[in-house]
């Protein structure tokens, strides 16, 4: 445990730990692109550069190379560490576009918040600036600007290192550089992908999903958790801010999820989410279920309670399939209510898509469902069977009509829309996670809170609610 | 490049095991001396036998200049056009060969003997004007020097 001096301030560092890694452990923000806690060291960008006070007046070296030695006096902000920051920030502007005012990173983006607090002064060059690609077609999922590009090389390392497909590399040299993909394309086949834009310390790396439909200080972030897998990964939604609502433009991007980001959380995920996560909007975006049905005619929300009671007091062998897509809390309500009265089985809501990835040891989980674990703690882990039924209540998605045996009764519970809701006998339009709060339990047990972002849809219900209305004592035979 | 696998091998064998990405540049060197140029295939082959990433290759061969990815003439004579070689005659020396010659510089005759490019410094600048004709420095050049050169070579 080297004790060093940070600004005059003595710091514990671990051992190995590099002056950077120790600055920021402290509390001591270090300047700098390249430098990212989960890749390796590049110390391409100079800019995390500091003074170490010696005998001899001392050096200068880069923090984020640099290990922490006992005794070691570092200076984060004298004189001549502002002086180089400056003189390196001139350099990494002396080509970028300076064209924020159309770039989706202003408002977040290194380089700009950097030049604000270490230069501010307009360039000094007059040699007319390096032209490169714009546009660059990376992938199917990703833009690349290369005039804004300061090759810091995160990108690159983050494909070598951290999703290990090997996509990304930097083409030709000095001013001609190029971030590139292979020829065969391959950034395209990792489900890691838009990770890099997420790191990319400026605004060369864009996702296409997100190309000009926001700035991003017209959003806020609310915490969330990816229902794409067990791994149940902590994300972040980013949703219009009330005070920005559109009136006169498209108002769907007032309740519409614009992005969704990996919430760092090194209890589940790191700093990463798959691309998956990044589609959510596709997923929880789809057309809802209108409301309440009887048969498929649409009645009051008292009306089809009241019918689904009935259907449950008269069922004498009723048999519930629970979602495995359910917060904690609706599984709770479930058991509390059903357990009793029905056999329940746990229901895989979603299977894998066809040529998605089923596994792979840094994120993606075979079972594509965020919350069966609860739910199998709950409910049991016998497969789903319906023989001997005669009544089947269905929860989420998933369950297929040809399953139900010959003359059972069906209630069905389901967020979005879809052609077989009016077959149930009754059937209720359920709320989706982002109209509601709750907690998943992933694989390994670790418990995620997710919280609304908008109000729920009219005519839907809490699943909770319907499991209250429907707990029925079972009937003492005569 | 498969032929070429056998000597690969031995060459394999005088690097610590995990090292393959350091065998790019000696494997690609002797791939361009065989063909005279680095073609996608030997790019392809050389991936496969390694097992390093193709990105990585692409990296090593745009880097370096003297990589070629398509094919030269029978003879490549390359010029300096770097400081030294400039003060002492460069310029005139590439007009003058490219005027003989019939060709622009990065361009082969239409008969194919001959790729005329310009270089940077070569590394010989007490010799200024130099010129490379395949692997062979010709030094303190000029025009009739150069044109007593050409005429040699068939």
């Amino acid at each position: 445990m080297p004790e060093i001096f940070i600004d005059g301030v003595a710091v514990a560092a671990k051992d190995g730990q590099t002056v950077m890694e120790a600055a920021r452990d402290a509390g001591v923000y270090i300047p700098g692109f390249c430098w990212h806690p989960q890749l390796s060291v590049a110390g391409n960008c100079r800019l995390c550069m500091v003074e170490v006070e010696g005998e001899t007046g001392g050096w200068m070296d880069i923090a984020c190379n640099m290990p922490a030695t006992r005794g070691m006096k570092v200076l984060t902000n004298s004189p001549r560490v502002r002086e180089r920051r400056k003189v390196m920030l001139e350099m990494v502007l002396l080509n970028h576009p300076v064209d924020c005012g159309v770039c989706d990173k202003a408002g977040e983006c290194m380089l700009q918040d950097y030049h604000y607090e270490h230069n501010g002064a307009p360039s000094v060059s007059t040699v007319p600036k390096v032209r490169a690609t714009k546009f660059h077609d990376l992938s199917s999922r990703i833009l690349l600007d290369n005039e804004r590009c300061v090759l810091c090389s995160r990108c690159v390392r983050f494909t070598r290192e951290v999703s290990r497909s090997h996509a990304l590399g930097i083409v030709a040299r000095g001013d001609h550089s190029l971030v590139r993909c292979d020829e065969k394309r391959s950034l395209d086949d990792d489900p890691y992908s838009d990770n890099v834009v997420d790191i990319c310390p400026v605004g060369a790396l864009l996702s296409r999903r997100f190309l000009y439909k926001s700035r991003v200080w017209y959003l806020q972030k609310t915490p969330s958790v990816c229902p794409g897998c067990e791994r149940g990964c902590t994300i972040d939604l980013w949703h219009r801010k009330a005070e920005w609502r559109l009136n006169a433009l498209d108002a769907r991007h007032n309740t519409a999820i614009e992005r969704v980001t990996p919430r760092e959380n090194p209890a589940v995920n790191g700093p990463w989410i798959c691309n998956k996560a990044r589609d959510l909007p596709d997923l929880l975006e789809r057309a809802r279920a209108e409301g309440p049905m009887l048969k498929g005619r649409r009645v009051a929300m008292a009306e089809a309670l009241a019918a689904a009671r009935q259907l449950v007091e008269a069922a004498r062998r009723p048999v519930a399939l629970v979602s495995s897509w359910g917060s904690n809390e609706e599984l709770a309500a479930a058991h509390a209510a059903l357990a009793g009265r029905f056999r329940c089985h746990v229901k895989a809501d979603h299977a894998p898509r066809p040529g998605e990835r089923l596994a792979d040891d840094l994120l993606i989980r075979p079972d594509k469902n965020p919350n069966g674990r609860r739910a199998r703690e709950l409910f049991g882990e016998a497969p789903p069977a319906l023989e001997g039924a005669d009544l089947v209540l269905a929860w989420g998605e998933g369950f297929d009509f040809a399953d139900v045996p010959r003359g059972a009764r069906t209630i069905l519970l389901n967020a979005f829309l879809a052609p077989e809701n009016g077959h149930a006998d009754a059937f209720f339009a359920t709320t989706l996670q982002t109209e509601r709060a709750g907690h998943y339990t992933n694989f390994a047990g670790t418990v995620s809170a997710f919280t609304p972002i908008c109000p729920a849809a009219p005519h839907t219900v809490d699943a909770e609610a319907v499991f209250a209305a429907l707990a029925v004592r079972p009937r003492v035979s005569a | 490049m498969k032929h070429l696998i056998p000597e690969f091998e031995k060459l394999k064998r005088r690097y610590p095991a995990g090292f393959e990405s350091s065998l790019v540049l000696p494997c690609l060197h002797r791939i361009q001396d065989d063909r005279g140029y680095v073609a996608d295939e030997d790019v392809d082959g050389l991936c496969a036998w390694l097992g390093v990433p193709r990105i990585q290759v692409e990296e090593v061969l745009s880097y370096y200049t003297m990589f070629r990815r398509s094919p030269v003439g029978r003879w490549h004579v390359q010029v300096c056009r770097n400081v030294s070689c400039s003060m002492r005659g460069a310029e005139r020396l590439i007009g003058h060969v490219c005027r003989r010659l019939g060709v622009e510089p990065g361009t082969t005759t239409a008969d194919g003997r001959f790729t005329v490019s310009t270089v940077e410094c070569l590394g010989s600048c007490g010799t200024a004007p130099v010129m490379v004709v395949n692997e062979a420095y010709h030094e303190n050049m000029d025009a009739a020097k150069a044109d007593a050169l050409l005429e040699g070579l068939k």
